[in-house]
Formats: C-alpha cells, sequence, structure tokens
C-alpha cells in the first residue's frame, strides 16, 4: 500500500493496462474499461487514473477523467505526430518524449513528423532502438523554456 | 519542451527563454538524457514498483542531475 494511495501492486497493474492500451492502440481506456480489465470497482478505477497520470506525469482533460497525456504519448493530437513501421496515429507528449517512443517499441522504427513551432516548416526524425537513424535537417535541437518536471516541489519524475 | 530545425530557430521562437538559453541542445544529446532507465523501463509490467526500487531512485536521481536549470538572475 502506498501512503495515502492505491496499493503498488495496483498502479503496476493500471499502470501496465495503460500502457499496453495506448501502445496497441494509440487510445486510451475509459476508467469504465479500465475497471473490468482490472475487475475492480469503477470509482476506484477513476481514482485510480488520476493517481496514475500524477505519477507518470500526465494529465486528464481538464475537468474530466479523461485521459489527455499519458508520457510519452499525448492522447490529444499535438504537432509530433509518430508513425510506427509506417503506422501512424500516436502523438508523442512533447518533442523530447518523442525520442522515448522508442523503448515501447522494440525492433521497430520510429518516425516523428513535426513543423518547427519558430517557423512551421517539417523536421523529421527517425529512431531504431538505440540508434537515431536520420534527422532532416541535421542540425535539429531540443529545447525547454523551464525546468523539465515543473518547479522542485511538484516535479513529476517520481 | 519543444523541437526546432536549429539553435537559431529556437532562439527566435516566441517562447525563448534566456534563462534557459543553455537548454538548446542537438536531438542527439537529448535523445541520450531521455535514454535514461525512467524512459526505457516505461513497458515493464512492474514500472512503478521499479520507480521505487533503489534501480529506479538511482535512475532517478541521474535523470534529475542532468536536466537543465534556469540560469542565475
Amino acid at each position: 500500500m502506498t501512503d495515502d494511495g492505491a496499493p503498488l501492486q495496483l498502479l503496476d497493474r493500471g499502470y501496465r493496462a495503460i500502457m499496453r492500451q495506448v501502445v496497441e492502440t494509440a487510445t486510451a481506456p475509459h476508467f469504465t474499461a479500465l475497471a473490468a480489465e482490472l475487475a475492480i470497482p469503477v470509482e476506484q478505477a477513476r481514482q485510480l487514473s488520476h493517481e496514475l497520470v500524477s505519477i507518470t506525469p500526465g494529465w486528464m482533460a481538464p475537468e474530466t477523467d479523461l485521459f489527455a497525456s499519458f508520457p510519452p504519448f499525448n492522447l490529444q493530437p499535438t504537432q509530433y505526430r509518430v508513425t510506427v513501421d509506417g503506422v501512424g496515429g500516436w502523438y508523442a507528449q512533447c518533442g523530447l518524449e518523442a525520442t522515448a517512443v522508442r523503448w515501447l517499441f522494440p525492433g521497430k522504427t520510429i518516425r516523428v513528423e513535426a513543423p518547427c513551432l519558430c517557423c512551421g516548416e517539417v523536421m523529421v526524425v527517425e529512431m531504431h532502438d538505440e540508434e537515431i537513424v536520420a534527422t532532416e535537417p541535421a542540425e535539429i535541437v531540443g529545447y525547454t523554456s523551464d525546468v523539465i518536471g515543473g518547479s522542485a516541489e511538484s516535479r513529476p519524475f517520481r | 519542451m519543444n523541437l526546432f530545425r536549429s539553435e537559431a530557430h529556437a532562439r527566435r521562437w516566441d517562447g525563448f527563454n534566456p534563462k534557459m538559453a543553455h537548454a538548446i541542445k542537438p536531438i542527439a544529446e537529448w535523445a541520450d538524457t531521455f535514454a535514461n532507465p525512467f524512459f526505457r523501463e516505461r513497458g515493464r509490467a512492474d514500472y512503478i514498483s521499479w520507480t521505487r526500487s533503489d534501480d529506479g531512485v538511482a535512475a532517478f536521481r541521474a535523470l534529475r542531475s542532468s536536466l537543465p536549470l534556469p540560469a542565475d538572475d
């Protein structure tokens, strides 16, 4: 049992169920579906969903119980379109998390296409496991204008 | 946390923060940061438990130490 949240084993099962569906379908389960899969009450699954996005760190669509972001993915479209061995449908949470999508698709080629926020011209990054296969243009940079994860008090990488 | 076609593009972006100018890095360097086990291990069945294990805590500590902080005034 965690301090005041769900039991650790349930957090593992919930995280695994959500991530598996996102990887397989580019969609996240509704908490009612999560409840059925985990064989837990619906309200417990709703609370579990919120707890997991606070840990991972993702977020719900404001004022709802609907997943919006489950890193490295975003369930709402972002400018970071992801294809896996040529199949599309996924979006990365941000440009930096886009480079971490590959760890969830071992042995497959991940292609990220995104417009530059400065000029709108398209950039492409291809990755395959450990290797950055291609970047177009070669000079692509990543940048964060603030501390990754937010303030130290609320930093979500925990 | 965005990608730009070059450092010059990042600096011209409306959201550019000079205090974080040192956070402009080639994508390969950011890809190394996001190759930390904290990201690699997301596919495991016990991921949340792992993040709280000694290995997970060590990975997180290494990750945090590698992340850029705002420059002082």
